[in-house]
């Protein structure tokens, strides 16, 4: 999807929130969106999700099925959360078991299972943001927009975002998501586009083939499983050790040797010591498969 | 699209909001057939009148009671073409039901009486032109609805000065003798023919007339959900 010289604002002699905005987003990638508060972002996703339709320019290759998290869920509506989502997974297309079947799994892995036969109005913010989350994955989206998803969530659900991010990334789509509490740390991959004086320009940051690395706790006797796993799925495992504190910064591939007291990187033998309560396993990967 | 439609009418039933107009129109029915027994055609005829700002302002509530953001939702759900169909289409049907009830409303309180004279016309021709002027006021209704909503004028005062002077011109400019009659939908004109001489051209006439003005009044308000984004 692009957005092509996108100029933007709320009213005909309003000042400009977009000027000549320029950007594209392709399938399996994820951009964050920062900015100031009331510097556009908000503005920005809701072109890019066709809520907005920009007063110049135009926006291009938009995905058919389209997902968007408002920043503020409309809770204000005379339904309950389960006649609300399934109302809305049969607008989205799904046929009665199918939408059924969705807000059941949704409200389920969405900790909303308890809320169903409850009225919209009577949830809380962060239970009312869920509904808004659950929504936009009914079907699940080419193109998913997220405005500041993380607020008023519970921890559990914080950490589930980035989760549906990914899903909605290996299934080919793009994502868009706006972030002003810093949550997207938890996105170590996406692209960075700020929002600034109506333009848009984009964080290079991360250098070509840049890596992430992630510590992973397995209980000892999955150990070997798991790095054969990780290593069947192209991720580089830099080493596996037996206690759980967070371990110093590994090697770089392909620079220095490993430290004496590590074992072989990519030889773990299924016999090795690593079978040792509370092994830790260590795993270096691509900066786009670690999101 | 059907199920947005289905969601839309579930809400505007749901929040109760559909009582102010079906209560204003019950009102009015009972004070147009308190008065004494018509014809058929005669009273229907007088009945669309009464219903026309009634239909226009039951739209106004039902496109106005999904909250902005939702109707945000619906459009990235459904498309923009498919968004604002839906909202017309569930005010139509929500206009059908109000017309059944205005149909039926003289013959349960004994509003309506039969031919009295050979030259009178007969119960179900009555029946006929009734029905025809009644689906005519429901596009015309629906437009200035849909015109006066939130999403096309923003402020509630304005959605109310557009329903107001809508209501008013429709019954002004439709006077015998006006200068300016299509400007208006013409409902004044149709009410007049279903008590005199209802020949098939000037039904047909009149039925074009009301359609085009419901499709300029239509189509003003998607030029103004364009403008307003």
């Amino acid at each position: 999807m692009r957005l092509e010289n996108v100029w933007s604002r709320y009213h005909r002699r309003g000042p400009w929130v977009l000027r000549g905005v320029d950007v594209r987003i392709g399938p399996g990638e994820v951009a964050v969106v920062l900015g100031r508060n009331g510097v556009g972002k908000s503005t920005l996703l809701q072109v890019a999700a066709g809520v907005l339709r920009p007063a110049r320019g135009r926006v291009t290759d938009r995905p058919g099925r389209v997902g968007w998290v408002p920043e503020r869920f409309p809770a204000d509506q005379p339904f309950t959360v389960a006649r609300y989502l399934t109302g809305m997974g049969r607008t989205a297309g799904l046929d009665r078991a199918a939408a059924d079947e969705a807000v059941t799994a949704w409200t389920d892995r969405l900790g909303l299972a308890a809320f169903r036969a409850v009225r919209l109005p009577e949830l809380s913010k962060g239970t009312a943001q869920k509904v808004g989350i659950a929504q936009a994955m009914l079907r699940p989206p080419g193109l998913l927009v997220l405005d500041e998803p993380w607020e008023g969530l519970d921890a559990t659900t914080r950490e589930l975002v980035p989760e549906l991010i990914d899903e909605v990334l290996a299934a080919g789509g793009a994502v868009l998501v706006s972030d002003h509490r810093g949550e997207t740390v938890r996105l170590p991959g996406a692209r960075r586009w700020t929002v600034a004086d109506g333009a848009v320009t984009e964080e290079t940051s991360l250098p070509e083939g840049a890596v992430a690395v992630i510590e992973v706790a397995v209980p000892t006797a999955r150990a070997a499983g798991t790095v054969a796993r990780l290593r069947a799925e192209g991720h580089q495992v830099l080493r596996v050790r037996t206690d759980a504190r967070p371990a110093p910064p590994p090697a770089r591939p392909g620079g220095d040797d490993p430290a004496p007291d590590d074992p072989a990187p990519d030889d773990p033998a299924p016999d090795d010591p690593v079978a040792v309560d509370g092994a830790d396993v260590a795993v270096d990967s691509a900066a786009g498969e670690a999101r | 699209m059907i199920a947005l439609v289905r969601l839309r009418l579930a809400g505007f039933l749901r929040t109760g909001r559909a009582v102010a107009p079906l209560l204003a129109g019950l009102v009015a029915f009972g004070i147009l057939y308190g008065g004494g027994r018509a014809q058929p055609a005669e009273a229907y005829g007088v009945s669309a009148v009464v219903l026309f700002p009634v239909l226009a302002w039951q739209t106004k509530i039902l496109l106005d009671v999904e909250p902005d953001v939702q109707r945000r939702l619906a459009q990235v759900t459904v498309g923009v073409a498919r968004e604002r169909l839906a909202g017309l289409l569930g005010a139509g049907v929500a206009a059908l039901v109000a017309v059944a009830v205005a149909l039926a409303f003289p013959w349960l309180v004994g509003g309506v009486t039969g031919p009295v004279d050979p030259t009178d016309r007969s119960v179900p021709v009555g029946v006929a032109l009734g029905l025809w002027v009644h689906l005519l006021v429901v596009p015309a209704a629906v437009a200035l609805g849909a015109l006066a909503s939130r999403a096309s004028v923003g402020g509630a005062g304005y959605g109310v000065a557009v329903l107001a002077l809508g209501g008013v011109g429709t019954v002004v400019l439709g006077l015998t003798g006006s200068v300016v009659p299509w400007l208006a939908p013409p409902i004044m004109a149709a009410a007049r023919t279903t008590a005199g001489d209802a020949a098939a051209v000037t039904l047909l006439g009149l039925t074009a007339w009301a359609l085009a003005w419901s499709a300029a009044a239509v189509g003003g308000y998607l030029w103004r959900r364009r403008a307003r984004g």
